[in-house]
């Protein structure tokens, strides 16, 4: 999957659920409709929730890069 | 009559923009911030959003915020859970003899506990020496804390000097700043503290609630142990309403600051200066530049603290006589005795702490009042009459 180019991004590994969604969306708070928001997370319980809380807000998650980190989340501001 | 309220160092009143953040979590967003569901969630983001603001007020990162109960426990956990921390290294602490109650008492139940602690004096004006925490550190010393204001006097100590000088000893060092967050800059980084305090309630932020700030890395236990709250440093279902009230509390100061510091230095300085100029014999206490800007605090020779209070209450006015701790106890305050004021002279304190809703008017109708008040006092008091002695 492309890359898709990031305006913020934040670094939430090592944060436990639900944390990790709240502060994703604290920072999508503060972007403008259309930005996009770069989010590493652990894999398994993180990379699945995070997306799901986050399309249940109405945003929108453009990719999903699993890499040796971690899982790279790109979220665009609804 | 209307009622002016100069006791700011105590206690501020919450502002209307604090109250409203909090009310819907008082109401429908009354969850467990532990909660993994729905409710729990929208409790937990309101908190989180608060540990951001915090952070940003401090120049800290959000995970380096912990909330706790009051500044008191701020304290606490800050000297008790590096104690614990860091008992291999050794058994030492140095702090201030002008240090709020939260951290003396605290100090002396260490020392109860076989610690030894260095009471560091201070000048005339207040004033902490740099290089007699150099002096006194040893490599037995596990932690320096010295408050950034004294509540008071309001002098401003040289934090960021100290701080310096314990982060190239590597002694861990802390501060109590529960007078000056959000009235003066308390920038973390620019104050090489690992461990600050702060309170809620002293930025016009709601009572029972406040927060340490812990730099990433520092070694320090938990002071309340059960569950994992706060990343597992602090255990206790969070005070949420509390929390979200410091969080637009610490918001707001952010933004004005300046201009309220501003505001109150144009008061206490008109305070001052009338004082000093219409109540005979006075002296002011503190330092007379590096002092906090809402503080203007006197010592009457001739009259009790806790008369003029009580005088000073009747026309309207709340004010307060050494800390507000310490009112209606019989001995002088431990600062001014440590600041080398004769204890006759200290007897007769009186702290007058203005804030931002304070005006010009009031201030001058106060300098019409205090004269009055003290004469009365010094009129009927056994001093002014040898004979009653």
């Amino acid at each position: 999957m492309a890359t898709p180019e990031a305006d913020k991004s934040i670094d939430l590994r090592g944060t436990p659920c639900p944390l990790n969604w709240v502060k994703t969306k604290l920072r999508l708070e503060e972007m403008q409709p259309g930005q996009v928001l770069e989010v590493l997370v652990d894999g398994g319980e993180p990379a699945r929730n995070v997306p799901r809380s986050v399309e249940a807000e109405g945003h929108r998650v453009l990719a999903l890069n699993d890499g040796p980190g971690g899982v790279h989340i790109f979220i665009e501001r609804k | 009559m209307e009622q002016v309220y100069f006791d700011h160092a105590a206690t501020t009143p919450p502002r209307a923009e604090v109250i409203h953040a909090m009310l819907p979590y008082l109401a429908d967003r009354w969850g467990n911030p532990s909660s993994l569901h729905a409710t729990g969630v929208r409790a937990l983001e309101g908190m989180e959003r608060a540990r951001e603001r915090v952070a940003a007020l401090l120049g800290a990162e959000p995970d380096e915020i912990v909330f706790t109960g009051s500044g008191t426990e701020a304290d606490n956990h800050a000297l008790i859970g590096v104690i614990c921390a860091l008992r291999e290294k050794g058994d030492h602490i140095i702090t201030s003899a002008v240090e709020h109650h939260a951290i003396l008492h605290t100090a002396t139940f260490l020392e109860e506990c076989g610690l030894r602690v260095t009471r560091l004096p201070v000048d005339g004006r207040g004033l902490a020496d740099p290089g007699e925490v150099r002096a006194a550190i040893t490599d037995h010393t596990m932690l320096v804390s010295v408050m950034h204001a004294n509540n008071e006097v309001g002098t401003i100590q040289p934090i960021a000097e100290i701080g310096a000088i314990c982060r190239e000893r590597g002694v861990l060092f802390h501060t109590d700043a529960v007078q000056t967050v959000g009235h003066v800059p308390t920038d973390v980084r620019a104050m090489h503290v690992d461990l600050l305090s702060l309170s809620a309630h002293k930025l016009h932020g709601p009572k029972g609630v406040g927060a340490l700030y812990i730099r990433k890395g520092t070694r320090i236990r938990s002071y309340l142990h059960g569950g994992g709250q706060e990343l597992g440093r602090r255990a206790s279902t969070e005070n949420v309403p509390g929390i979200v009230g410091l969080g637009e509390a610490a918001r707001l100061a952010g933004g004005e600051m300046s201009w309220e510091a501003g505001h109150s230095a144009k008061l206490r300085d008109a305070i001052i200066e009338g004082v000093l100029e219409r109540v005979p014999d006075v002296v002011v206490t503190g330092h007379p530049r590096q002092r906090l800007p809402n503080n203007a605090s006197f010592c009457v020779p001739d009259a009790e603290g806790e008369s003029i209070l009580l005088g000073l209450d009747l026309e309207g006015f709340a004010v307060s006589s050494g800390s507000a701790c310490t009112s209606g106890a019989l001995e002088p305050s431990h600062v001014l005795l440590t600041m080398g004021i004769p204890r006759e002279t200290a007897r007769g304190s009186l702290r007058v702490s203005v804030g931002r809703d304070n005006t010009m008017e009031q201030v001058e109708r106060f300098l019409e009042v205090l004269p009055r008040v003290v004469a009365r006092i010094r009129d009927s008091s056994p001093a002014a009459h040898p004979a009653l002695r």
